[in-house]
């Protein structure tokens, strides 16, 4: 699976599925635009890339949607006409409904779900875009398909991202621009740390035991976005692709 | 911090219909794991101070809760 030539943007960068997914598009040939708010953690994940120099790295918040395009056509400037995108980048929302207010879901609504649309607006247009191999990855999650309690936000953002890829697969389908979503099972991950310290002892375990395979490593999710970024997915769009280590399989 | 909204706050949490400083957390059957995250959510969200559910167990009563808050915010 040779990705030679190609230009692929990634968010998330900075750490979990999203460097490990940058990791391996860099090997497979690829180069790879990398942001992410966290500028130490793309210094780590530029230090792990393939040809490390031959990438474009930029620090964003995704949150500040206007600053899309802008980020977009730097990527451009730096490396040439993008083929695709992985969005990795997310926030976590572990709140149960009694601890929830409407105040505070915005920035998970916003980085989630609506930085994939305009990411994906911004892309498609003609400056931007190579005009051929288009293939754009959203990764969601398993909670947008099962459910779990706590889990009523996070589950909406997931859930209204592989909605949209759908839409979006018919819309850029003319274009050449394939639209898919990873739906990952719990991954060994600096958010999945940070949840684990939110919560009562012995929630890693009980995670672990909903795996029949055991907890997922950023790796294997990766593989499966540089898969659909390839064009042994060609005819693959509006779709999903669970990789979960057999928890939804229960 | 107001100490009467913050127990307003968590006496919403456990469905109740108000909280002294003596309170015990753990006497509410309604003081459970959800509970606990969703105090862990309300804390972070209102006042800007990031706690684990090991530290709202490590608390007894609704006053103790109230000081491991305020010592957060004034630290």
């Amino acid at each position: 699976m040779a990705l030679t030539g190609r230009t692929f943007l990634v968010t998330g960068a900075a750490s979990g599925i999203g460097r490990a997914t940058s990791v391996l598009l860099s090997r497979l040939g690829a180069r790879v635009a990398c942001l992410d708010i966290d500028e130490e953690g793309l210094a780590e994940t530029r230090r792990l890339l393939e040809s490390g120099d031959a990438h474009n790295f930029q620090v964003g918040d995704l949150k500040d949607l206007n600053n899309i395009a802008g980020w977009l056509s730097e990527c451009v400037k730096s490396l040439g006409p993008l083929h695709g995108f992985v969005h990795a980048a997310g926030l976590p929302a572990p709140w149960p409904l009694r601890g929830l207010s409407a105040s505070m879901w915005n920035d998970v609504r916003l980085i989630n779900t609506e930085a994939a649309l305009i990411l994906t607006k911004e892309f498609h247009g003609r400056k931007i875009y190579a005009g051929d191999h288009g293939s754009v990855v959203f990764i969601s999650s398993v909670m947008a398909r099962v459910g779990s309690p706590a889990a009523a936000v996070y589950s909406m953002t997931k859930s209204a991202l592989e909605g949209m890829a759908r839409s979006l697969a018919m819309e850029l389908a003319p274009r050449g621009i394939r639209v898919n979503c990873v739906a990952p099972g719990f991954v060994r991950t600096p958010m999945l740390g940070r949840m684990e310290a939110l919560q009562e002892p012995g929630y890693a375990a009980r995670l672990e035991a909903l795996h029949p395979l055991g907890l997922g490593q950023p790796e294997d999710v990766a593989n499966a976005a540089a898969f659909l970024l390839g064009d042994a997915a060609r005819w693959i769009t509006g779709t999903v692709v669970v990789v979960d280590g057999g928890y939804t399989a229960q | 911090m107001q100490k009467e909204k913050f127990y307003r706050e968590i006496a919403d949490i456990l469905e109740v219909d108000d909280l002294t400083d003596t309170d015990i957390l753990a006497n509410y059957a309604t003081w459970d794991s959800l509970s606990i995250l969703s105090a862990v959510a309300m804390i972070g969200s209102r006042y800007r101070v990031n706690l684990t559910a090991r530290d709202l167990r490590s608390v007894a009563t609704a006053g103790e809760l109230y000081d491991l808050v305020a010592a957060h915010c004034y630290s």
